[in-house]
């Protein structure tokens, strides 16, 4: 696990690295979590909700007996209005101080992005959420269709302290 | 994903812990030897002092530089004690027991080497100095009075020969025995004779002779001091070891005693490890720290996970075997695989209790510790207090005795504080001076109990009504209604204190209430029972596990939570009907007395489908409080294993975690201490408008 404490992809965005990342879909757009934060991937077992939690919590399920605190990717981004098809995959990320739980509707691939197909969320102008890292450009670079970019995600920022 | 440095800090100071807990034990067995006026047991002594040797040596290497100098000082006082040079004291002991103190506080230091701590290091290690001035040496070396060979004196190491001379001193006689010894099987059998003699006769040293042994064997001198006579001796040791000899008593003074000058004297007293003296006895209390392991708990609690994983590849594996059943030509596979399958669940059962049963630790471990607050708090108020323990093997889970000592040292403070008078009082009392401390524990079902009990003044259940209204904790009719048991129970409220002069050791008002919630915290209960004059006894009831708590399952709104049990009373059908409001509440009667009771779903938000259906009112009582949660149905009760949930759900309030039910379905476990001063005290709005 010890690799995995280091998993923010703050640092490891650095020029000259290149970085693997989990694709997956979600509300119909793709998103990129650094795979090195990335712990398992889970057919959903049954979730449970959880009263009194905040919105985007969807609920716990139990990992190898461990409870495991579920999260809407979709609430925290802010697209609730999306059609939700039902979630397909649960990826158990680990954001700093636990593994938490993120639904997704599927896994797409894992890419290894380079330097250049990363486009940081501070060099863009527009007004993008803490867990935004970037925009990583994983088909053609001049394209502009929506598949061929991936919304990195920081997963320190999810529920973490 | 730790610091592997971290974990050898962590090695390091669970080690520490561990000695300095003995330190303290043996301590207390000396301090109580000395009151009762016992000789100094030296095998204790050499046990103290090789407990801080240890922690000398450990702390060295791990650089806790302060803990190596009060060590250090420290084991040249003991080392004065083990060789008559210093003799035992109240005033040593009250220097010895403060180094259990300052060890704490010292291993607690963030930075090991803090310079802050320098100045009171110092002054402790100069008083350890003061204490551990030799005395003048008696007269007349007693040595000189028996015709011991000076080949066997010259061999003889510093202790051995001050344990000769005590011996001599005490008016024991000396004997030689001769014994042949299997050469292999030396060191058990010496062992043997040493356990044998211990009753009646002590083993100075023994030394390989000269002329005696062959191939497999070898002859010892062993040289012993015995009150009892050489006949008696001969009789017991002359069958199964070899002769017994009397040492004559020598005629005249020798002129000078050839083995050692004083000079070299004082040269082995400044040794500075004289540890290696003793190395040739071999110490009982090696060999059962070699039978113990230390465990992070985090490492059972991962193990408990992974027999969990394995119900759950059990479960699959049977799911396979149902459907091999409807074929017929596996009949005979199928029904070995459910033979097979038996006996592994068998074996996992078997691993589970083993793995509970290791977090499992004696409450001796905190009763140790209440000891030595007991002694400190006793001397500090000039009262007289013997300490009863009983039960000190009962076991309870590791994590419960950490919580639990806090809320039973405010007990043993109070109860010295403010139950058991001083003596001239106690006189007056027609009471024996020396008060009693009982504590008291053993297991009850799936509890344990502890009962601190002291034959103090006891309580006034009608000071404590009195006291509790002139502070307005307390409404007048209120006061009026109250029960004898009621207004003792006042104790525990917070803010109430009888006695008006504040101590330092209890006295703040603020004991009781928050001994009451820890032990809440615990899943445990507070009971207390006080007679004025005679004495008070608060039972303290604790679950033995916290890993595993009984549970009723209730259905609230299609969703299953689980209630510990310890705080049900009861469940009773509800009938809606039957509510009424009381400022602003939901209450219902049950069996003429007004309950309060409040919906789950409405607390929780749900939106309770089925209000017509018959339902359900669960009672939870918590101290003198009574709460009715209303739920769909009951789903029976079911023992679980309690998780907590992650830190990302920490501020959700009113779930003590949550458990697997073992289809891979989870429920909340409630926290009832919380909802209840959620519901009665919060200044949490949700819970009143849920209810209102």
């Amino acid at each position: 696990m010890s690799e995995l404490h280091s998993a923010t992809l703050v640092p490891a965005f650095e020029p000259e690295y290149s970085l693997a990342v989990l694709g997956v879909y979600l509300g119909g757009d793709a998103y990129g979590f650094p795979l090195a934060s990335v712990h398992e991937i889970l057919v959903p077992p049954p979730l449970t909700e959880v009263p009194r939690a905040s919105s985007e919590v969807m609920g716990v399920i139990t990992v190898r007996g461990q409870i495991v605190t579920v999260i809407d990717l979709m609430k925290v981004l802010c697209l609730e209005d999306c059609d939700k098809p039902p979630y397909g995959r649960i990826l158990l990320v680990n954001n700093g101080s636990e593994l938490i739980g993120v639904a997704v509707d599927s896994v797409i691939q894992v890419y290894r992005l380079h330097s250049g197909q990363v486009e940081y969320a501070s060099s863009m102008s527009a007004d993008l959420a803490d867990y935004v890292v970037g925009i990583g450009r994983v088909g053609n670079a001049d394209s502009n269709h929506r598949d061929d970019m991936l919304i990195l995600i920081d997963p320190v920022s999810l529920l973490g302290a | 994903m730790t610091d592997p440095r971290d974990n050898v800090q962590q090695e390091f100071l669970a080690e520490a812990q561990e000695l300095i807990e003995a330190l303290s034990r043996d301590l207390l067995a000396l301090d109580e030897a000395h009151q009762e006026g016992a000789r100094v047991d030296h095998a204790l002594v050499n046990e103290v002092f090789r407990s801080v040797h240890t922690l000398k040596g450990i702390a060295g290497m791990f650089g806790y530089k302060h803990v190596g100098t009060v060590a250090h000082a420290l084991e040249d006082l003991l080392d004065g004690l083990r060789l008559g040079r210093i003799s035992i004291s109240q005033s040593l002991l009250d220097v010895l027991f403060g180094s259990i103190e300052r060890f704490q506080r010292l291993l607690a230091l963030e930075n090991p080497s803090s310079t802050e701590e320098e100045a009171g290091v110092r002054a402790y290690v100069d008083t350890l100095r003061a204490v551990s001035l030799p005395q003048e040496a008696q007269p007349g070396d007693p040595l000189e009075t028996y015709a011991i060979d000076s080949d066997v004196l010259s061999v003889l190491t510093e202790y051995e020969e001050h344990r000769l001379r005590a011996c001599i001193r005490e008016g024991l006689g000396l004997y030689r025995l001769r014994a042949a010894f299997e050469l292999t099987a030396m060191d058990d059998s010496i062992e043997a004779l040493r356990e044998a003699a211990q009753s009646d006769a002590e083993i100075i040293t023994y030394l390989p002779s000269i002329d005696g042994g062959d191939e497999d064997s070898i002859e010892l001198i062993v040289l012993l001091a015995s009150r009892v006579p050489m006949s008696q001796l001969q009789l017991r040791f002359g069958s199964s070891y070899g002769t017994v000899e009397s040492i004559p008593l020598r005629a005249r003074l020798p002129t000078a005693r050839p083995e050692r000058s004083p000079t070299e004297i004082t040269a082995a007293q400044n040794r500075p490890n004289p540890v290696a003296d003793d190395e040739d006895s071999p110490p009982e209390s090696l060999r059962s720290v070699a039978n113990t392991v230390r465990v992070d708990i985090g490492k059972l609690d991962h193990l408990m996970n992974v027999v969990g994983e394995l119900a759950l590849v059990r479960s699959s594996v049977n799911r396979v075997i149902d459907r091999l059943k409807g074929e017929a030509h596996h009949r005979q596979s199928v029904m070995e695989l459910d033979r097979l399958g038996r006996g592994f669940e068998r074996h996992l059962a078997e691993l589970r209790t083993g793995i509970l049963d290791v977090r499992m630790v004696p409450l001796g471990q905190v009763f140790n510790k209440l000891a030595r607050i007991v002694r400190q708090a006793a001397r500090e108020h000039d009262k007289k207090v013997r300490l009863v323990v009983a039960g000190a093997n009962t076991e309870v889970d590791k994590l419960i005795v950490e919580e639990l000592t806090d809320p039973l040292m405010h007990l043993v403070r109070n109860a010295i504080d403010h139950g058991i008078e001083s003596p001239s009082v106690r006189e007056r009392a027609q009471k024996n001076v020396e008060g009693i401390l009982a504590l008291n524990a053993y297991q009850k079902g799936s509890n344990v109990v502890i009962e601190v009990e002291d034959d103090g003044s006891g309580m006034s259940p009608y000071k404590l009504r009195d006291t509790a209204f002139q502070r307005g904790l307390l409404s007048e009719e209120a006061a009026h209604e109250l029960t004898r048991q009621e207004m003792l129970n006042l104790v525990f409220l917070p803010g109430l204190t009888t006695r008006s002069e504040i101590t330092d050791l209890s006295g703040r008002g603020v004991g009781m209430d928050v001994v009451k919630t820890n032990i809440q915290g615990l899943g445990g209960t507070v009971t207390i029972a006080s007679e004025a004059g005679i004495g008070t006894k608060v039972v303290v009831t604790l679950p033995i596990t916290l890993a595993i708590i009984r549970t009723l399952l209730v259905e609230v709104a299609a969703r299953v939570f689980a209630l510990p049990i310890t705080s049900v009373r009861e469940a009773v059908p509800f009938e809606p009907g039957q509510v009424r409001k009381m400022q602003g509440r939901d209450v219902v009667t049950l069996r003429g007395e007004t309950l309060a009771v409040c919906d789950l779903a409405h607390l929780f938000g749900f939106r309770s489908a089925n209000a017509e259906r018959g339902r359900f009112v669960v009672v939870g009582s918590l101290g003198n409080r009574e709460l009715g949660f209303v739920v769909d149905s009951l789903h029976g009760q079911q023992d679980v294993i309690i998780k907590s949930l992650g830190p990302s759900l920490s501020t959700v309030k009113g779930f003590a975690g949550a458990t697997d039910l073992g289809d891979q379905r989870v429920a909340l476990v409630l926290d009832a201490p919380a909802l209840f001063n959620e519901y009665f005290d919060g200044p949490d709005t949700r819970m009143a408008e849920a209810v209102s």
